[in-house]
């Protein structure tokens, strides 16, 4: 058997995985960066892709099933991701699939039935991270009211202060976590850092990294592309919620989720819908807040970066913190304003 | 800190191998093994003397290890670890050259 690196630019050999991965009722998905092939005789017999830390559209023949092809598919993928300095994999894959993974040493994180199962492989797994989530426990949480919230800030607005504010008030801790994943307009440093000093004021919030196990290109890949269809956004947002229920919200006894009202997102107004129907049952309620308004608009991080790109700054200062506005009109600021003048991106 | 950072890797996930992992960093005080196996239960505390072993041979004191193994023979689980230290002493920064 030879492996065979496919060109994804290249439309006729992306055809042929596309091909093949129908007959086994499997889609090629967006975001892709590297396909492997597995050929016999010159025809395919298996095929697994890479899309960032993730492994994902790895498939076998039916008819030569149980002959190892997975181990070697997988085992060449994650070869080339250490290549890229990537030490941890997770693999993206149906339920029924999950016993063929776990037997060549993945550990499944959850489980998102009918469609979703997610598991990981390698160094610095989900152990590692709620471990050093641990120093950030209470040690006395009889009866409090300890409150997560997750935003990604693109960048902090008033809006997001406003809710933070509520948390605040209403919690005896909120933990905020940011998402981590480096797909925005601004850099994950920056936002974690504008929104620390944007929350300086709240003594009882404790600003979060999101890692990899909250809304990040494994957990819910779709947040991160601009089209997706919705019941593949519902499917992966319960796989997001599914994480947060069996890790986070044990290892901090969390009892409480905010979420902010999203009146121009559809992905994110999907995800707040699936966290009321889900989180509930596992002991955590759900608040939802509505948007922060200033002359009867929501105040968003989308109408900001709106207006970086029309330059209008007069009316951006109405929008942020100062901390923000301080940023936004820095020269550290420059390099992100001309990518967000520059860009289209919903993110 | 992040230059004294090595890592190497070496075998794969297929059966009767095993997939090394290892990282030499600065904070990483003696030797520190993690093992995966089907047959953990009866040879988990022979593949680690063997995985001991071979870094004693080798003359390695601080390290970390990750071996996911899928029934691999002596012989392999010490030739993957050689394999793996060596790749990760002639890497820096954590990728390979």
């Amino acid at each position: 058997m030879d492996y065979q690196v496919i060109d994804i630019h290249n439309k006729s050999e992306r055809e042929e995985i596309i091909k093949f991965l129908q007959t086994l009722n499997l889609k090629y998905e967006n975001n892709i960066e590297y396909t492997l092939a597995l050929l016999e005789d010159g025809k395919i017999v298996g095929t697994g892709s890479i899309s960032g830390k993730v492994l994902k559209c790895i498939a076998v023949d039916a008819r030569k099933q149980g002959e190892g092809i997975a181990a070697k598919i997988v085992s060449r993928l994650v070869q080339e991701q250490f290549k890229k300095g990537r030490t941890k994999n997770f693999l993206f894959t149906s339920p029924d699939k999950v016993n063929q993974f776990t037997g060549l040493g993945f550990q499944l994180l959850a489980l998102a039935e009918p469609s979703y199962a997610l598991l990981e492989m390698g160094i610095d797994g989900i152990n590692q991270y709620l471990q050093d989530l641990q120093k950030y426990q209470l040690i006395e949480n009889n009866q409090k009211i300890i409150s997560a919230m997750v935003i990604n800030a693109n960048p902090f607005t008033l809006g997001h202060q406003y809710l933070v504010k509520t948390a605040s008030m209403e919690s005896d801790v909120v933990y905020l976590f940011v998402v981590r994943e480096d797909k925005s307009l601004f850099p994950f440093e920056t936002r974690f850092s504008l929104i620390k000093q944007g929350c300086k004021e709240f003594n009882n919030v404790k600003v979060m990294d999101g890692g990899d196990y909250i809304i990040s290109n494994a957990t819910f890949p779709t947040y991160f592309s601009r089209e997706s269809e919705n019941d593949i956004v519902t499917g992966q947002a319960a796989l997001d919620a599914r994480i947060f229920i069996r890790y986070i919200v044990p290892t901090l006894k969390i009892n409480r989720r905010y979420l902010g009202n999203e009146p121009y997102c559809g992905t994110t107004s999907i995800y707040n819908k699936v966290l009321k129907e889900i989180l509930p049952s596992a002991g955590v309620k759900v608040k939802e807040i509505s948007r922060f308004e200033i002359e009867g608009k929501a105040v968003s991080a989308s109408s900001v970066r709106e207006l970086i790109k029309k330059s209008k700054f007069t009316e951006i200062q109405k929008l942020v913190p100062s901390s923000t506005y301080l940023f936004l009109i820095s020269e550290e600021a420059k390099p992100i304003i001309n990518k967000i003048i520059a860009s289209d991106s919903r993110h | 800190m992040k230059d004294q950072i090595k890592i190497g890797q070496a075998g794969t996930l297929e059966s009767s191998d095993v997939l090394v992992f290892v990282r030499f960093s600065p904070l990483q005080k003696g030797i520190k093994i993690e093992l995966e196996s089907p047959s953990e239960k009866c040879f988990g505390k022979i593949i680690i003397r063997k995985i001991e072993e071979t870094l004693n041979l080798l003359g390695i004191k601080n390290i970390y290890i990750k071996a996911q193994d899928r029934g691999a023979l002596d012989c392999t689980i010490s030739a993957r670890v050689e394999t793996a230290v060596k790749r990760a002493q002639k890497s820096i920064g954590g990728k390979e050259e």
